[in-house]
């Protein structure tokens, strides 16, 4: 197990996709914003909670590239490749589990169940986030390959 | 009479009763999801799900008997005793005389679903008789989409469950009776004055149906009256007509899709704005100018959180189009598909076609920057900090208002003909530069940017003076150079552009008395005809409560009350408002309940209280 690569890697891989993510965003592809998603856990303050959930997201992140790493070492082998299969794996959980379940844990999150009383801002992702433009699913999978290919091809190079 | 020769419809009212139910007949049930109408006859002949746009379920309204219906009521009813919301509430009772004594309907949708194994759409609907036994009929019809698709049919516990199937959605009908219903066809029940008959509508869209008890479903609909009573308690009551107001508030919260905070227009589609013609249109969607006039109206009666909702609504929806912004967008802030029309939809009263989609989505209208902008600058002054993703949202709709406010655009009615230079527009791209400066004051924004709104403003104001002001006739008109002139005009006493009692200001609200009345209250939206559609179109309601707040704001309140008062009076029975009305029947037009017409009924009102009227 490459305990330095996981700790240096795992950050970059993870910047890299949250930068497709917001490069999307930015470009008109997707109004899905994990930063804002994940800081507004702790604050409705649309910039604080970028930065909180640009936090957030890294040690998430950080966590996914220690199952990336512990796959490589049981494979024997970290490549490219195998980072991009791993990627559209975690693309597809993050898509059709973690993102849709969201909505029962995150406080400022509606759910498509919301009533009156309901006092949360963030729209649900519904089903593979199309709530946030018909592109995200397509997005978010390709951000994740790039998360994984990033892992494979640095955690290969070692 | 008219100024404006026959009535603006194709067929008479005796022709509409022998077709269908009026359209200011129905009643809206709702729980800020999806809605239903049901008429006087306690059939509902409209229900999508699982959002305001999804598939009809029961879509009788504009898609005749094949498109399902779900009825209740006596079988041999001698006439309709009474109708109306109950206090405060949501939830309808129809009471209707039989010769063994009168039978009560109470229904309503249950909102508050969270927290409890309830499904997100739920229908109660409860019969109940005074004095004794009494038979009653219940036909339901469930017909789902544009293909009127018939269910698979099963029954559960003992054929007291009766649940329709369609491949994603399925839908379980659970009543405390030995009847066995069968979709299509009626069945009578007997309603003794000990054991009311219940039924139960669960609606499940991909995901498991829940089977409801009658008794759980009737105490969830009880809670959820209580909590609307509640919500309605701090309306301040010396409001003028507050009940109508409240109402007005429950119908445009109702009209809120609560998941992401978007105001519908309204529940419908096609119902025509000319029986018989064209002009059938698709409402179930948000328009941000729409959610800017609903901010202004919660804000004007404290209701703080619904006015922070639209606009957040209004910065997740607009996102992706920034710093454009889109005329109109679904419930989820998505562009509308194409605008199409329905195959084989029979049409309100023969009015086709039916139509889904709506092709406003694609025009430049200047005015929605107006409005939004004000809404938020209405918020800031309501003490409300706007965050600074939101400000920069701002900054963004006034930068392109400043680059393209010299383009023609479809205007406010979004007629869909050539577009031109609407001075309606123009005043509403004023109004945006203006709130944008006065918001800079609460924000930060560079000299070099606060420079070019100011220019901007100071063009457009002169501008419309020299382009858009008739100085003969004393009056701002409908467009430059055109002799006519716009109702949607009468906001201008509520944009400082001008005095409030300034001689073009009183001009132009005379001359659009004069040129648009369509019998006192009601007035055209613009001259009839003028619109490159065939027929004529209703009066519309929302520039009458223009009117008042105009003439109250003008401090001509007596005119003001009067009218207000001569408007509350042509509501539908139970209190709602469509988009247009036959200025000589009075019958209700257009999509049903309309949102823009309740919200300018509550700002009307908010302006005879701030003048002063009671």
């Amino acid at each position: 197990m490459d305990w330095a690569g996981w700790a240096l890697f795992g950050l970059l891989a993870t910047t890299v996709l949250t930068a497709l993510m917001i490069s999307a965003q930015l470009g008109g592809l997707s109004r899905l914003d994990l930063p804002l998603i994940l800081g507004t856990v702790a604050t409705p303050d649309p910039d604080r909670a970028r930065v909180a959930g640009f936090g957030i997201h890294l040690v998430v992140g950080q966590v996914f590239a220690l199952g990336y790493a512990a796959c490589f070492a049981l494979l024997g082998e970290a490549s490219w490749w195998l980072g991009g299969l791993l990627g559209a794996l975690h693309g597809s959980l993050a898509l059709t589990v973690l993102i849709p379940l969201l909505v029962g844990i995150h406080p400022r999150m509606a759910s498509n169940r919301a009533g009156p009383r309901s006092t949360a801002v963030l729209e649900p992702p519904g089903l593979l986030g199309l709530n946030y433009g018909a592109q995200t699913p397509l997005i978010t999978f390709t951000a994740h390959v790039g998360y994984g290919v990033a892992l494979g091809l640095l955690l290969g190079a070692r | 009479m008219s100024p404006h020769g026959p009535r603006p419809t194709d067929r008479t009212w005796h022709d509409i009763n022998s077709l269908g139910t009026p359209i200011e007949d129905y009643a809206l049930l709702g729980d800020t999801r999806s809605a239903a109408l049901v008429g006087p006859e306690g059939s509902i002949d409209w229900l999508c799900v699982p959002r305001f746009d999804g598939r009809p379920v029961f879509g009788r309204l504009v898609g005749g008997p094949a498109a399902g219906s779900f009825r209740l009521a006596p079988a041999r009813p001698l006439g309709l005793a009474s109708r109306r919301y109950r206090p405060e509430s949501v939830t309808l009772e129809t009471t209707w005389d039989t010769d063994a004594g009168p039978l009560t309907l109470t229904e309503g949708m249950v909102a508050e679903v969270s927290g409890d194994l309830l499904p997100s759409t739920m229908l109660v609907r409860r019969l109940t008789a005074r004095d004794g036994p009494v038979e009653a009929t219940i036909t339901f019809d469930p017909r789902l989409g544009e293909q009127h698709q018939s269910p698979r049919v099963q029954y559960r516990d003992r054929d007291r469950v009766l649940v329709c199937t369609w491949p994603t959605t399925a839908i379980a009908l659970k009543t405390n009776s030995a009847v066995r219903v069968q979709p299509g066809l009626p069945q009578t029940v007997t309603v003794s004055p000990d054991r009311p008959f219940t039924c139960v509508l669960a609606v499940a869209d991909r995901e498991p149906l829940t089977y409801v008890d009658h008794d759980a479903a009737w105490e969830a609909l009880q809670r959820d009256e209580l909590r609307w009573q509640a919500w309605c308690r701090d309306i301040d009551p010396t409001i003028p007509h507050r009940d109508m107001v409240t109402r007005s508030l429950l119908t445009l919260r109702l009209l809120t899709y609560s998941p992401s905070g978007a105001p519908v227009a309204a529940p419908t589609t096609s119902l025509p704005e000319v029986v018989g013609g064209i002009r059938n249109w698709d409402y179930r969607y948000a328009w941000p100018r729409d959610a800017s006039i609903g901010i202004a109206a919660f804000l004007g009666v404290g209701k703080h959180e619904e006015a922070r909702a639209f606009l957040a609504w209004l910065l997740s929806a607009t996102r992706l189009d920034r710093p454009r912004l889109p005329v109109l967008l679904t419930l989820h802030g998505k562009h509308p598909a194409p605008e199409r029309e329905l195959k084989n939809w029979a049409g309100y009263a023969d009015s086709l076609p039916v139509r889904l989609g709506n092709g406003a989505a694609d025009q430049h209208q200047l005015d929605g920057y107006g409005w939004v902008l004000d809404a938020a600058w209405l918020l800031t002054q309501a003490g409300h900090r706007l965050y600074s993703e939101t400000w920069r949202t701002m900054a963004g709709f006034a930068d392109n208002v400043a680059a393209r406010w010299r383009q023609p655009d479809a205007g406010i009615w979004e007629v869909r003909a050539d577009t031109t230079h609407h001075v309606h527009s123009k005043l509403m791209a004023w109004l945006a530069l203006d709130r944008a400066l006065l918001l800079a004051g609460h924000h930060r924004a560079s000299p070099g940017r606060m420079r070019r709104w100011t220019a901007a403003r100071a063009e457009l104001r002169e501008e419309i003076a020299s382009c858009g002001f008739d100085p003969e006739r004393g009056t701002y008109t409908r467009s430059y150079g055109s002799p006519d002139v716009d109702a949607a005009l009468l906001i201008l006493p509520k944009l400082g552009f001008e005095p409030i009692c300034s001689p073009r200001v009183s001009g132009t609200i005379d001359a659009i008395v004069h040129d648009l009345d369509a019998g006192p209250p009601l007035l055209y939206r613009y001259p009839p005809r003028h619109d490159g559609l065939p027929g004529i179109e209703g009066a519309f309601l929302p520039c009458s409560f223009w009117l008042v707040e105009a003439l109250a704001k003008s401090r001509r309140v007596v005119e003001a009350t009067s009218l207000f008062d001569d408007l509350i009076a042509l509501a539908s029975p139970v209190g709602l408002y469509a988009e247009e009305m036959d200025p000589l029947t009075h019958h209700h037009l257009g999509n049903f309940p309309q949102a823009l017409t309740h919200a300018a009924l509550v700002q009307a009102a908010l302006a005879l209280r701030d003048a002063g009227a009671r």
